[in-house]
C-alpha cells in the first residue's frame, strides 16, 4: 500500500466516525413539524415530543401578563383548527393580526402548546412590502404555499 | 427611463448571448477577430450592466414611484443613504447588483495582464453564461424596472430593520464574495476544458479567492453584528438555513485556500482542489436558491418563490456540466500528480485540516437540509436547530482551531519530530496556564475552559512563529524589535498574514465561546424605581417618554445603570414606530467594555410607569468583532502580498507568479 493510499484510508476512517457521531446526535436534537390540525385532532399522539409548528395569529385571543411575564395566544390555521399557546416569556416584535408565528415547544395533556420560542415570520419582512396595505389575504396565501412545500 | 432600463436588460441578454457564440466561433475556428469581438462584447456587457445599475439608483434616490422597485421599498421621507441601499433590498436589485458584479468582475478578468492566455475565452465564456442567467432571470421574472399601474403618492417604505448601517453592507459583501468565486471556478474549468494539468489556473486566481473569502468573512460576521444589533434577541448566530448557507462556501473556501497551497508546492491534491472550487461556486448558486425558494422553515421569508426554480435549474446545469468536465480529465489529472512523502509532515495536517473543513461543512448541510431528508424517509420533517449544530460543530470546530496550533509548527516534506516537540513546549504551556488559571478563577464549565484553553494554546503558537521569526531576523540585521517585526511580516506576506488570520480567529473564538458559554438573561417588569440586578450590574427604572426624532414616534426608557455599585450612567433602550410601520420595532440599547456587553431590550409596556425589559450580559462578544477585523487586516496583508512561496520553494519555475 502506498502512503498516499494508508493516509486516505485513515482519513476514512475518520469521516466515518466523524458520520457516527454525527447521526447519534440527530434524534435528540430535532424538533419534528407537525401541522395545527394534527395536533388540534390527535394532540395526545405527540405528547413528549419535541414539536415546531406554525399558524396565523388571532389577535384578539393574545393576553400578556406583565406581571407574571406571561403570554398566552391563538394560532390558526384556515379550516383545520386552531392550537392555544402559553409561553413564558415576551412578545417578539412584528406581533400582528394574522402573522405567521412559529412555535417550538410540547403539546399539554389539556391541549395547550407550551412554547418554549415564539416567532414571528413576516414574509414581507425582507420584501418590503408596506404594512399601511398589509394584504391579510397574501399572507395567507404565502402560509399556504409554504405549506405545500 | 422605463426604455432605457429595460433595454438594458434585454441587452444585456443580447450581448452575452453573442459574446458566446463569438468565443465559441474564435475557438473552433482560431480566429483572433471573433475572439477580439467577444472581449468587445465583455466590455459592453459591463457598460451596459453599469447603465441600469446607475439608472436604479438615480430612480431609487429621485423616489420616482411610478417604478415597482422604488414604491416597494422606498418612501419620500427615508434618508438618501437609505433609498440608494434600497438598491439590495429585494429581489430584482440583487439581481441586478450581482449582474453587475458579475460583469465587472469578468471584464476586469479578460482585459487584465493575461489576456491572450489561451485559457481566457473559456473563462469569459463562462462568466458570461452565468452574466447570461441573471440577465435572464431578471428579464423573466424580476425586473427591476417594472412601472406601476398608477403611480402612487408615496412609497411603502424600506422595512426598519434594514435601516441599519450592518444592512447596507452585509448583502454587498456577501455578493462580492458569492460573485467572485464565479472568477476562479471559471479558471479552474477552463485549465481542465484545455486539459492543462499545472497549478496556472490557481496562480492566476489566488487573489480572486482570496477576496472572495475576505467578503464571505466580512459579509458573515457583518450580518452577526446586525443581527446582534438589530434583531434584539441578543445573539448573533442563529444556524437559521439562511445563515448557515452563507456559511457553507466559507468553509469550503478555506479549505480550498489551504489545499491550493500544497498543489503549488508540492503538485498535489489536483482533483481535490478543483472539487473544491466547483464546490464552493455550486454552494453559492445553492445559498441564493435556499434563501429564494423557501423549501425551508425559516424566519427568513422571501417572498417570490418562483426564483427559486430558476436557480435550481441553473445549478443542476453547472454541477452537470462541471461534473461532465471532471469525469472525462479525471486520468488525467491523476497521472500528474504526485504523492504524500511522509505521514507526519505539513502536507498531511493540511489534508487533515481540509478533512475537516469539509466535514464542518457537511455537517452544516446535513443539519441545514435534515427537514428534507427526514421528511422524504419518514414523512415527518424534523428541524434540528440550534442544539444539533452546537453539539457538532463544537468539537469539529475545537479541532480546528487544536490543529491550527499544530500546523504552523510543522515542516515540509519531512518533519523532524523531536524538534516539533520542542517547538510546542512555549504554547501547550500557554494552553495549560490559561486551563489552570481559568479553574483557579472559579470559572465554571468544562468544554468552555477546554475551548479557551486550546484558543490560547493556538495563540500562543503563532505569537511564537512571529517571535522566532522577528528573532531571527533580528540576529542577521541587528535591527530594532518593531523595525525587524515590520520588515518580516512585509516580506513574507503571504505567510504572516495567514498567521494574522488566525489570530483574528482565535480572538473570535474567545467571544463565540464565551458569550455561549457565560452569557446570562434576565426578563422582568419593572414599575417606576425599581431595579433588576443581574451578574455584577444594577438597573433601575427612571421613566418612559415619548419623542420625535427624523420624524418617527419613539418610545424611550431612561434605565440608570449600577456597575458593583457605582453609578456607569444611563442606557436607553427604545421602540421606534416608523410612519410606514405598524408595529414599533425594538432598538437594543448596549453598554460595552472590553470584557462584556450590557445588553438591554425594552419588551413591553403597560403605562408610563410600569415597563417589562429583557436584560443580557454577553461576556466577550465585542471580542468577536474585533477578530473580524483582524481577519481582515490579515487577509488584506496576504493578498497585498506577492506571489505564491519564497525562492525557497521553487517548484514550477518559468511560470508567472502573478496574480490579478
Amino acid at each position: 500500500m502506498s502512503k498516499n493510499k494508508k493516509i486516505i484510508s485513515g482519513l476514512a476512517l475518520a469521516a466515518v466516525a466523524f458520520i457516527i457521531m454525527m447521526f447519534s446526535t440527530m434524534p435528540s436534537a430535532g424538533s419534528k413539524e407537525i401541522t395545527i390540525s394534527d395536533l388540534a385532532e390527535n394532540g395526545s399522539k405527540f405528547e413528549g415530543d419535541y414539536i415546531m409548528t406554525q399558524g396565523l395569529l388571532n389577535k384578539d385571543s393574545v393576553k400578556w401578563d406583565a406581571d407574571k411575564l406571561e403570554l398566552r395566544f391563538e394560532i390558526y390555521e384556515e379550516n383545520q383548527g386552531t392550537l392555544q399557546i402559553f409561553h413564558k416569556g415576551i412578545k417578539p416584535d412584528n406581533f400582528t393580526e394574522d402573522v405567521i408565528v412559529l412555535v417550538e415547544g410540547f403539546i399539554k395533556e389539556d391541549g395547550v402548546f407550551e412554547a418554549e420560542k415564539v416567532q414571528t415570520k413576516c414574509p414581507t419582512k425582507y420584501e418590503g412590502e408596506g404594512m399601511e396595505n398589509y394584504d391579510t389575504q397574501m399572507h395567507k396565501e404565502i402560509y399556504k404555499n409554504d405549506k405545500q412545500d | 427611463m422605463y426604455l432605457i432600463g429595460n433595454i438594458a436588460i434585454y441587452l444585456g441578454i443580447a450581448i452575452s448571448i453573442y459574446g458566446l457564440i463569438a468565443n465559441a466561433l474564435g475557438i473552433k475556428q482560431k480566429s483572433g477577430k471573433w475572439l477580439e469581438s467577444a472581449r468587445g462584447a465583455v466590455l459592453s456587457l459591463a457598460f451596459v450592466s453599469s447603465i441600469s445599475s446607475f439608472l436604479l439608483l438615480y430612480i431609487l434616490g429621485t423616489s420616482q414611484f411610478q417604478f415597482k422597485y422604488v414604491a416597494s421599498y422606498t418612501n419620500e421621507s427615508l434618508p438618501l443613504a437609505y433609498k440608494l441601499t434600497a438598491f439590495w433590498a429585494g429581489n430584482a436589485g440583487s439581481l441586478l447588483l450581482w449582474a453587475f458584479l458579475l460583469s465587472i468582475y469578468t471584464a476586469m478578468v479578460v482585459f487584465s495582464k493575461e489576456q491572450k492566455n489561451p485559457m481566457m475565452p473559456y473563462v469569459s465564456s463562462i462568466l458570461m453564461l452565468n452574466v447570461l442567467f441573471f440577465f435572464t432571470v431578471m428579464a423573466l421574472n424580476a425586473n427591476p424596472f417594472e412601472m406601476t399601474d398608477k403611480i402612487p403618492a408615496d412609497g411603502k417604505g424600506l422595512n426598519p430593520m434594514l435601516q441599519n448601517p450592518g444592512m447596507i453592507l452585509h448583502p454587498v459583501t456577501l455578493y462580492m464574495g458569492y460573485v467572485g468565486l464565479a472568477v476562479p471556478f471559471a479558471f479552474g474549468i477552463a485549465a481542465l476544458i484545455l486539459k492543462r494539468m499545472d497549478s496556472e489556473w490557481i496562480k492566476l486566481t489566488r487573489r480572486w479567492t482570496l477576496l472572495a473569502w475576505l467578503f464571505l468573512t466580512l459579509g458573515n460576521i457583518i450580518g452577526g453584528w446586525w443581527a446582534y444589533l438589530e434583531l434584539g434577541w441578543g445573539g448573533y448566530w442563529a444556524w437559521d438555513p439562511v445563515e448557515n448557507a452563507s456559511f457553507l462556501p466559507w468553509l469550503t473556501v478555506s479549505a480550498f485556500l489551504h489545499s491550493v497551497m500544497i498543489q503549488e508546492r508540492k503538485n498535489m491534491l489536483k482533483t481535490w482542489n478543483l472539487s473544491l472550487i466547483i464546490l464552493s461556486y455550486i454552494l453559492t448558486l445553492f445559498g441564493t436558491f435556499l434563501v429564494r425558494s423557501g423549501i425551508l422553515t425559516s424566519v427568513h421569508a422571501f417572498g417570490d418563490s418562483n426564483l427559486g426554480t430558476y436557480f435550481l435549474v441553473f445549478m443542476a446545469f453547472m454541477m452537470l456540466f462541471s461534473l461532465y468536465i471532471v469525469m472525462t480529465r479525471y486520468t488525467l489529472i491523476k497521472k500528474d500528480s504526485s504523492p504524500i512523502e511522509a505521514y507526519f509532515s505539513k502536507e498531511s495536517s493540511f489534508l487533515l485540516n481540509n478533512l475537516i473543513l469539509v466535514a464542518a461543512a457537511f455537517a452544516v448541510f446535513w443539519g441545514t437540509m435534515y427537514p428534507l431528508i427526514s421528511e422524504t424517509f419518514t414523512g415527518t420533517k424534523v428541524n434540528v436547530g440550534a442544539p444539533y449544530f452546537d453539539k457538532v460543530m463544537a468539537p469539529i470546530l475545537l479541532g480546528l482551531i487544536v490543529l491550527m496550533g499544530i500546523c504552523p509548527l510543522i515542516a515540509w516534506q519531512k518533519a523532524v519530530i523531536e524538534k516539533f516537540l520542542k517547538n510546542m513546549l512555549w504554547p501547550l504551556a500557554m494552553g495549560v496556564a490559561t486551563a489552570i488559571i481559568l479553574f483557579a478563577a472559579g470559572v465554571k464549565g468544562i468544554y468552555a475552559i477546554v475551548g479557551l484553553s486550546a484558543t490560547s494554546f493556538m495563540f500562543g503558537t503563532h505569537v511564537l512563529e512571529f517571535a522566532r521569526g522577528i528573532g531571527a531576523r533580528r540576529k542577521a540585521t541587528k535591527e530594532n524589535v518593531l523595525k525587524a517585526a515590520f520588515k518580516l511580516t512585509v516580506k513574507n506576506q503571504r505567510r504572516y498574514g495567514g498567521y494574522i488570520v488566525h489570530i483574528g480567529i482565535a480572538v473570535i473564538a474567545v467571544g463565540v465561546i464565551s458569550s455561549h458559554a457565560y452569557s446570562s438573561e434576565v426578563l422582568k417588569t419593572l414599575n417606576t424605581g425599581e431595579s433588576i440586578k443581574i451578574g455584577e450590574y444594577a438597573l433601575q427604572f427612571n421613566s418612559l417618554t415619548e419623542q420625535m426624532k427624523n420624524g418617527n414616534g419613539v418610545v424611550v426608557a431612561d434605565v440608570a445603570v449600577f456597575y458593583k455599585g457605582k453609578d456607569i450612567g444611563k442606557i436607553k433602550p427604545e421602540k421606534i414606530f416608523y410612519e410606514t410601520w405598524p408595529e414599533p420595532s425594538t432598538e437594543v440599547a448596549i453598554k460595552t467594555n472590553w470584557s462584556q456587553d450590557l445588553y438591554v431590550v425594552l419588551s413591553s409596556w403597560e403605562n408610563k410607569d410600569k415597563v417589562t425589559l429583557m436584560v443580557k450580559v454577553n461576556p466577550f462578544v465585542s471580542w468577536i468583532w474585533t477578530g473580524g477585523i483582524i481577519m481582515v487586516i490579515g487577509t488584506a496583508f496576504a493578498l497585498a502580498g506577492g506571489g505564491p512561496a519564497s525562492s525557497r520553494y521553487q517548484i514550477n519555475k518559468g511560470l508567472k507568479t502573478v496574480g490579478r
